[in-house]
């Protein structure tokens, strides 16, 4: 075969694209479909942001502050879905458009028009969702777990939410078929399963688990619709029905979810400690049969969400051992990260810079992760501050920082320009500094015993409610330097050429810096691919 | 032909087809069956 084409100006011909709002709307372009979700992961980051700033804002002090009780309630379950569904999911789907084909030497997704439905799919879902807020009886205020029977006492939101769940869940499958169809058919030809890069690995793993467990969550909402409005009583004790069964339905869809939201950023992580180590990553293979680990065990952990709510002893250590269990592969992931750093000849650039904090923040949510494992410490934590520390540990500085790192790794690749270094790490800094002022004194208020999702508290939490709440709006206020420093990067700033950082490797480096709107018009020869994957 | 443009019939034009139809179908799956799992569970 021909030396390939890392396809730049001789390609001009073919670089035609549509103008104007259509190339947006009519977009089949896997780069396009991916910057578009991204926008919209951004946007839904600040919005379910905001919503997190007024929580923060009404448990500043005890005592109702500024709204009552109901709406208060709607903002923590409002916030929950959108920064799920509308924020962590779709921004490692915008990742995923824009990296798999350039990643694996294909022109584009295997199914672009599947690709542009899957994203043209997410605003009207979320119209609907926010648009929630403003009908008679105001927003979903049962939680995101939709548990009945307090969920059926929804007003008029509550098929406006059955819907906009039937909506995100077709989207993220219709994604997922997508990203698992590309990866097993549009690899270029040498590039096998064990030769793909981690991110690639990592969202097919993440893919399976969206079709196993997307469905399954369809499939309860569906029967919480038929209880509201047609007389079922699927969870319905009066009629014969068990609402500890929704329970266990949701978290088998809802425990896979926690693997959805970051096997991505464990993909992440695993391409930029090696670029900034200058060392190839260490256990490539065990970490790809670590990811696989992982998630076939989060099929069989569901019931650690719910030890309270009844279950017989044999079932409580099943699953608290398959719980304590996930540490093993996890802890193989911790070691290998460290490993590739040891002696590796290491610089601190903004993607590293995150990645380091995912490392040690994500491993202290880990370490509460287990301790809420164990069934009668459990019986204490349930439903207390610590419950919430700890899910904001893995999902914040966890997959919000995988995100983070993505984004200043890939950054000058998208555009051809470096962003402002300084900048990016005052960002980084000031993240994480807020970050640990805002959710680590949680622990200690759960530990003290205040529960979580009410909206006042007894007067003894006062004061770590303060810190927390001081660490909440720095941690919100110094985001705006995220969006701010990618439009100044899309503008303009230093060229970068094809490898924007020295160390780094993979294919989407052979190509030029912005790659051009058709990646790989030819399947990228050997050579290209063994240049791709010196280190 | 247009980049990145194969023929409605090549090989892996239908391999991708064949992929994406038995995957949703996979889906649809879980779909009815947990709903069918309930059920069952509550005639018990």
């Amino acid at each position: 075969m021909a030396e390939t084409h890392a396809p730049a100006a001789s390609h001009d011909d073919h670089d035609h694209k549509p103008h104007g709002w259509r190339r947006w709307v009519y977009s089949t372009n896997h780069k396009d479909i991916g910057t578009m979700y991204l926008i919209f992961s951004c946007t839904m980051f600040f919005i379910g942001g905001a919503m997190a700033m007024l929580i923060r804002l009404e448990l500043f002090k005890p005592g109702l502050q500024f709204f009552d009780p109901q709406f208060f309630n709607s903002l923590t379950t409002m916030h929950a879905l959108i920064m799920i569904f509308g924020a962590v999911m779709p921004g490692w789907t915008g990742l995923a458009n824009w990296m798999i084909p350039m990643q694996l030497g294909a022109p584009d997704m295997a199914l672009p028009r599947l690709n542009n439905l899957s994203f043209w799919i997410l605003p009207f879902a979320f119209t609907l969702l926010i648009g929630s807020l403003f009908v008679p009886g105001g927003a979903p205020a049962g939680g995101w777990t939709m548990y009945p029977p307090l969920v059926l006492q929804t007003g008029a939101a509550f098929p406006m939410l059955i819907f906009s769940i039937h909506l995100m869940g077709a989207s993220s499958i219709l994604g997922a078929i997508n990203v698992i169809v590309t990866i097993m058919n549009m690899r270029a030809p040498s590039i096998t399963l064990l030769r793909m890069p981690l991110f690639v690995w990592t969202w097919l793993i993440t893919a399976y688990l969206l079709i196993a467990v997307m469905p399954v969550l369809a499939g309860a909402v569906t029967m919480l619709l038929t209880d509201h409005f047609f007389g079922t009583t699927f969870f319905t004790a009066a009629g014969g029905g068990d609402p500890v069964m929704f329970q266990h339905i949701f978290w088998f869809f809802g425990h896979p979810e926690v693997y959805i939201l970051i096997l991505p950023a464990f993909g992440i992580v695993s391409e930029v400690i090696p670029t900034f180590s200058r060392k190839p990553l260490f256990g490539y293979e065990a970490m790809v049969y670590a990811t696989a680990s992982i998630a076939f065990l989060s099929f069989i952990v569901w019931a650690h969400h719910m030890f309270t709510v009844g279950m017989p002893l044999a079932a409580q250590l099943f699953f608290m051992l398959t719980t304590m269990l996930i540490a093993v592969p996890t802890g193989v992931k911790v070691f290998n990260w460290t490993a590739t750093m040891w002696k590796g000849s290491l610089s601190f650039e903004p993607p590293m810079l995150f990645a380091l904090a995912f490392l040690f923040l994500f491993t202290i949510g880990g370490f509460s992760g287990l301790m809420l494992a164990i069934v009668p410490a459990d019986y204490q934590y349930q439903d207390t501050y610590f419950v919430v520390a700890h899910f904001h540990y893995v999902l914040v500085p966890g997959a919000i920082f995988g995100m983070m790192a993505g984004v200043y790794y890939w950054l000058p690749k998208w555009t051809g320009h470096m962003y402002d270094l300084k900048l990016a790490k005052w960002h980084f800094w000031l993240s994480t500094i807020f970050v640990n002022v805002l959710f680590f004194p949680q622990h200690f208020l759960g530990l003290a015993g205040m529960p979580r999702r009410i909206p006042d508290y007894a007067v003894q939490f006062t004061d770590w409610n303060m810190v927390s709440s001081i660490g909440g709006f720095g941690f919100g206020l110094s985001q705006l330097i995220f969006p701010y420093l990618i439009w100044k990067c899309v503008r303009g700033g230093e060229r970068v050429g094809n490898k924007a950082w020295e160390g780094a490797h993979g294919l989407e480096w052979e190509l030029p810096s912005p790659p051009p709107f058709h990646s790989w018009t030819e399947p990228p020869s050997d050579a290209v691919i063994a240049r791709g994957a010196e280190h | 032909m247009a980049v990145g443009v194969q023929s409605e019939d090549s090989p892996q034009r239908r391999r991708v087809r064949r992929a994406a139809l038995l995957w949703a179908l996979i889906a649809i799956a879980f779909y009815a069956g947990f709903i069918v799992l309930t059920l069952v569970r509550a005639r018990k």
